[in-house]
């Protein structure tokens, strides 16, 4: 055959789309939406690890840090014993300006001829000149975020509050965002500081350091992107879950479209097309389809992004402190993997298309019915496919369960993923059985009786728009109620954590004297005054190396005793042993080091190992690593804590004039207003964190629910006139145009309402999935299990109001037809 | 690894390939200058800014002890320091040990505005290197340092005059012997890390013969139309002492060769680098010489040395009494390298294989070289150092 011919017939085929422009519209809304989501969170993604990619290459990141225990600023002599003594330690300064908008940026002074190697002197060399870089005026390196954030040019001088200006401008791509970088003469100035406020130096640099400084070892700080990597894949399998939602759809469009143009290939074929070329011509229009929508997909996929971005960015910071620009970088790689995927995807969905029609049998085709008897051996096989992946399921469960609770993220996922498809691969059979049974029991009222069978034709279309349907459904319903119920155990686990009525942190080099003036002060019933430190955890059952941990010092105070929040502890009151020396834990490290109370665990002190009893686990929530708490006192002992910030606790049912305390403690001691913070405000900032960390989840959310609805939506309107066709004869024999619409909006109504109820087990399967397994693998902590009646009842009234809304169009189109053209419609089928 | 034995005697020194380093870090500098697009500010490009420092020039006299110590008013110095050595088994060791500094403000250019006494702020930039050498292994290392111009005992790199002592971090050069020249009695120590591997020294020098000037009186002419530097030597080092490596100590003593030079002037565009020798003869005699590649007349090589009595007494050799040509080349880290020697005096009847002990003695730094001992051998014999920079 010439090529003119394949162009004519891929044309012929093309042709078809012209006719049906609906089911065109439905595959390319299939394919954008699938895409769009999945891009949009890929996008977010790359963009997120670009930044830690740039923060951990940053100077400060692999490098231990050396600073004084009291807290106090270091001096240059300090620096200069060290150096002289051969430790290469490098100076750095740390801070923060207000500029004259009343933005703050961080600003980290740094020494480039002495930072360890690698650690940034060839990233000061290739970006800038280093005389510039270490001569007045200086330079402001910044990454282009920050750049385009502060508004500014290369070479602008932002001035700060005080008046002051900083250096000269300068972009460096390799830093990260939010970050102002300049040598540390100029910053020792501009910060006010009386010096560094520590040293770097390599991990693998031995030193003894005097017992007045100690050393945090790098991998303390947890890599960025580790810790992170549990955030990201909820965002993927978000991305997933919506992908495969837009790919049903798409695989709906191929089906009905391929069924419709058997006519038409029997008569290419009969015109002499050979079948492989036949599947070629097919493939091509699919590979076309593709490109059109995943380009459209890729596209929307990046202004989504763009507008998640900043609560993205917000959460990761309130989280981990992670800074992540909130202008998108997307790498090249980023848009080849959203064209694959949704290619691949689209091929996925086409594949059995394909298939059927390089098996079709000339003479058997253009049966409908041929098509509709291999829908009952399909339901067959989606039984048995269903059954398979529940089984996965259980078997990953079961994989999961022997597994440490900290681990097994993407398994569990993987489980999630096997349930939710197995369970939609089930709905159509049950639908089927189901509608057989109730077509049977009301033989005796034919109009419902034919009511049901007709859905039963209708049922290849629609239930894979009612797969998708199901899978939005329990998604929305599973997450909603592990959100909704993380909501109520934060908000009171918050009231029970933040004890104290007033919080205030002190500068260091004042912490004693503000502490005895707040002592004596009236107005004031105790001071409870936290501290933190780091040291790191040997020889736990579960882990051979040893584990870095943070350490948290309180005051148990009588009302910290009443309300600290308690999941598990040696006895009802394990307060005076905690007092006497045990320690209490949180349940990141209860679950990542299998340690419960009663048993002990040993850490590394300046003294050398020491064992410790646990007394109590406590929750924690949006702490990312271990934490072990001990008493105040204790710790600064045992580890030499620098001083933290002071719990006030006021006399109750007295109002104190906290302006007059901001006031006088700006006067006494010079310490800035906003350092002492009230609890409501506090509660405040924790809860705004909060929303914004599952702003994105929600979104995506609402999202996945809208696809399914587009689906609903898309289907219907492809096989309207059809299905109008066989309403004709209905209506000839006197059934009412009104009572045709009633029973179609009725028949829909009912399939999406089995759909919900099937929905409501899954999503509460899914939301315990959530809160037992994935939330402790991805976060380390464990949530109850709340049931919402409400969001049950949203769950299925949403089901019903989406396939109405969506029915709604064909319906009303069937109730303005003329019925004479329903006729002549029938006449031509 | 190619161990070619040695044939002839040749000249030496190290500081062009110092000048290099230098010139190479203007240049880079001067490069990125232009292409950073920030708006021009007040403080002077480098290429005016040499207006500001002084001109080394001939018919200067040097001062002792005051021309140990720095000086500010010329861009670029060193004190370059390089030993021969044999342990007790007589296994034959080499050190280097080098304190770089470059001026990157005159003192007299006021357009810089200063930020005060703040110990962070920097005009002076510093660089040392230590290199450790046995027959088989190669060990460097190199820091760097801010600091004012010295005389300064309170920064991290610095240098003074009286009681001479030069320092970067715990490495330093520091006088034994507070009330005499301070270049008499010297003890060196470096400690370094390459590769995981740890290497130190700690040298006690003696100085066995006056110090020396080298060209029109301490000038050292480098360029045909007359740049040069000012440049003298203590070439009559005795050292005792102990090196380590990995942990392992060894008693060594050995010859050692101390180098000063300052200036302001960079090479010309025209030349590619240097060759450097800087000769121990087994008779007493000392021989300094050097190859400049281009800034010649008419393009050629400019070649320039000393030859030392063993009582210290001077013959300068001009370009044309010097024959100094490469006769072996090796590949070393992805370059071709002469790495043995032909050097001919024929007024001093000199024929001479001058030949790097082992090839591998590349100074992998942030401005990279060739550095290493060498052995002598023809009329007469010897050990020695070489620097060639510019391959």
């Amino acid at each position: 055959m010439s090529l003119a011919a394949y162009r004519t017939a891929l044309l012929t085929l093309l042709s078809h789309y012209r006719r049906h422009p609906g089911q065109l519209v439905m595959l390319l809304v299939g394919l954008w939406v699938a895409s769009a989501l999945w891009s949009g969170v890929q996008a977010i993604n790359a963009s997120a690890r670009d930044s830690y990619a740039r923060a951990e290459a940053l100077f400060s990141q692999q490098l231990d840090r050396i600073e004084r225990r009291d807290g106090q600023p270091l001096r240059y002599e300090d620096f200069l014993t060290l150096r002289r003594d051969g430790a290469p330690v490098s100076p750095m300064v740390e801070g923060e300006v207000e500029l004259a908008d009343g933005t703050r940026l961080p600003v980290l002074g740094i020494d480039p001829l002495t930072l360890p190697e690698g650690g940034g002197l060839g990233a000061a060399q290739a970006s800038e000149t280093l005389l510039r870089f270490l001569r007045p005026p200086y330079r402001t390196r910044v990454a282009p975020e920050t750049l385009a954030t502060l508004s500014a040019e290369p070479g602008a001088t932002p001035t700060l509050a005080s008046g002051g200006t900083m250096p000269p401008l300068a972009t460096d791509r390799t830093l990260p965002p939010e970050l102002a970088v300049m040598d540390i003469a100029a910053a020792v100035v501009l910060l006010e500081a009386s010096g560094p406020s520590h040293l770097v130096i390599a991990p693998e640099a031995t030193l003894s350091l005097p017992d007045e400084w100690i050393r945090h070892s790098a991998d303390n700080l947890t890599a960025p992107g580790q810790l992170t990597d549990s955030f990201h894949l909820n965002l993927t399998a978000m991305g997933l879950l919506a992908l495969v939602v837009g790919l049903f759809i798409v695989h709906a469009a191929l089906s009905l479209t391929l069924e419709q143009r058997l006519g038409l290939m029997r008569t290419l074929r009969a015109l002499g097309l050979p079948g492989r070329p036949l599947v070629a011509l097919l493939a091509t229009e699919l590979l076309i389809l593709g490109l059109v929508g995943a380009m459209a997909g890729i596209a929307s996929g990046v202004w989504l992004a763009q507008w998640l971005l900043p609560d993205v960015a917000a959460s990761l910071q309130a989280l981990y402190g992670e800074r992540l620009g909130d202008e998108l970088s997307l790498p090249w790689y980023y848009w080849a993997g959203g064209l694959t995927v949704t290619l691949g995807g689209l091929l996925t969905a086409g594949a059995s298309s394909l298939w059927h029609a390089a098996r079709l049998d000339i003479l058997a085709m253009g049966r409908s019915q041929a098509w509709h008897g291999r829908f009952q051996r399909q339901l067959t096989g989606m039984a048995v496919a269903g059954g398979l992946l529940w089984l996965l399921a259980i078997g990953l469960g079961g994989w999961l369960h022997q597994l440490p609770p900290r681990a097994g993220l993407t398994l569990g996922f993987t489980m999630i993923a096997a349930a939710l498809l197995g369970s939609a691969l089930w709905l159509p059979p049950l639908l089927a059985s189901l509608l057989a049974v109730l077509a049977r029991t009301l033989r005796h009222r034919p109009l419902a009786q034919w009511a049901f069978a007709d859905v039963n034709l209708q049922l290849p279309r629609l239930s894979v728009a009612m797969m998708a349907l199901l899978i939005a459904l329990s998604a929305n319903l599973g997450v909603s109620s592990m959100v909704d119920g993380f909501r109520l155990t934060f908000l009171d686990w918050l009231d029970q954590r933040l004890v104290a009525d007033l919080y205030l942190r002190p500068p260091a080099d004042r912490y004693e004297a503000v502490a005895d003036w707040l002592r004596e002060r009236d107005g004031i019933d105790a001071l409870l005054p936290t501290r933190d430190s780091e040291t790191r955890l040997i020889d736990t059952p579960m882990q051979s190396t040893a584990q870095p941990v943070g350490l948290y010092g309180v005051t148990p105070h009588p009302r910290l005793r009443e309300r600290w929040p308690l999941l598990d502890a040696i006895s009802n009151d394990p307060w005076p042993a905690f007092q006497q020396g045990a320690v209490m834990i949180n349940e990141q490290l209860a679950l990542s080091s299998a340690l419960s109370p009663g048993e002990t665990l040993t850490l590394r002190t300046p003294q050398g190992p020491r064992a410790f009893q646990v007394a109590a686990v406590y929750a924690d929530y949006g702490n990312p690593r271990g934490e072990v708490m001990l008493t105040t006192e204790r710790l600064i002992e045992r580890f030499q804590a620098p001083p933290g910030s002071i719990g006030l606790v006021l006399p109750p049912g007295r109002a104190t004039d906290i302006s007059a305390l901001r006031d006088e403690l700006s006067q006494h001691f010079g310490i800035s207003r906003d350092s002492l913070i009230d609890q409501a405000t506090l509660k405040q900032q924790s809860r705004t964190i909060f929303e914004r960390t599952f702003a994105i989840t929600r979104a995506l959310n609402g999202l996945t629910l809208g696809v399914a609805g587009i689906a609903l939506l898309t289907s219907l309107l492809a096989q309207a006139p059809q299905r109008r066709r066989q309403l004709a004869p209905l209506w000839a024999q006197g059934v009412s145009r009104r009572r045709l619409t009633g029973i179609g909006l009725c028949q829909l109504g009912g399939t999406a309402l089995i759909t919900a109820c099937l929905a409501v087990p899954l999503g509460l399967a899914l939301a315990w999935s959530l809160v037992a397994k994935i939330n402790v693998a991805a976060f380390g902590w464990r949530l109850p299990l709340h049931v919402f009646p409400e969001h049950i009842a949203t769950t299925l009234v949403l089901a019903v109001a989406v396939t109405l809304l969506a029915a709604l169009l064909p319906a009303w189109r069937l109730w303005r037809l003329p019925p004479g053209h329903l006729l002549r419609e029938f006449d031509a089928s | 690894m190619r161990f070619t034995r040695l044939r002839r005697l040749v000249t030496s020194r190290r500081v062009w390939l110092t000048i290099g380093l230098l010139v190479m870090l203007a240049l880079v500098l001067l490069l990125q200058q232009r292409s950073d697009d920030s708006p021009p500010e007040s403080f002077a490009g480098l290429g005016e800014e040499t207006e500001t420092f002084a001109r080394a020039e001939p018919s200067h006299q040097l001062r002792f002890p005051d021309d140990h110590g720095p000086h500010p008013n010329y861009r670029i110095e060193w004190w370059y320091l390089t030993a021969n050595l044999h342990d007790t088994q007589g296994e034959p060791l080499g050190i280097q040990w080098t304190l770089f500094r470059q001026a990157l403000a005159s003192p007299n250019d006021e357009t810089a505005g200063d930020n005060g006494d703040s110990p962070w702020t920097t005009d002076q930039l510093w660089m040392a290197h230590a290199a450790l050498s046995t027959p088989d292994s190669h060990w460097l290392d190199e820091r760097f340092a801010r600091g004012k111009p010295a005389p300064d005992q309170q920064g991290q790199a610095g240098v003074e005059a009286q009681p001479f002592a030069a320092w970067l971090d715990n490495w330093q050069l520091r006088s034994r012997a507070p009330n005499g020249d301070g270049l008499d009695a010297l003890t060196v120590s470096a400690r370094g890390i390459d590769d995981d591997s740890t290497f130190g020294y700690r040298l006690d020098l003696t100085a066995e013969g006056p110090l020396v000037l080298h060209g029109d009186n301490g000038f050292s002419q480098k360029t045909a139309d007359g740049q040069g530097s000012f440049y003298y030597s203590q070439p009559f080092y005795r050292v005792e002492g102990q090196v380590e490596i990995d942990g392992e100590i060894r008693n060594v003593s050995g010859q050692a060769w101390l180098d000063r030079e300052w200036s302001s002037q960079i090479m010309g565009p025209t030349q590619q680098g240097w060759d450097w020798f800087s000769l121990h003869l087994n008779d007493g005699h000392k021989l300094m010489a050097f190859r400049m590649r281009g800034g010649g007349d008419d393009g050629e090589d400019y070649l320039s040395g000393s030859w030392i009595s063993p009582d210290g007494d001077v013959t300068d050799l001009a370009n044309d009494t010097i024959e100094l040509i490469p006769t072996e080349h090796s590949s070393v880290a992805k370059r071709e390298i002469p790495t043995q020697w032909q050097l001919r005096l024929p007024g001093q009847d000199l024929d001479v294989t001058v030949e790097a002990r082992n090839p591998e003695r590349w100074m992998d730094t942030v401005f990279p070289y060739w550095e290493g001992d060498v052995t002598v051998e023809g009329s007469h014999s010897g050990v020695g150092y070489l620097e060639m920079t510019g391959y």
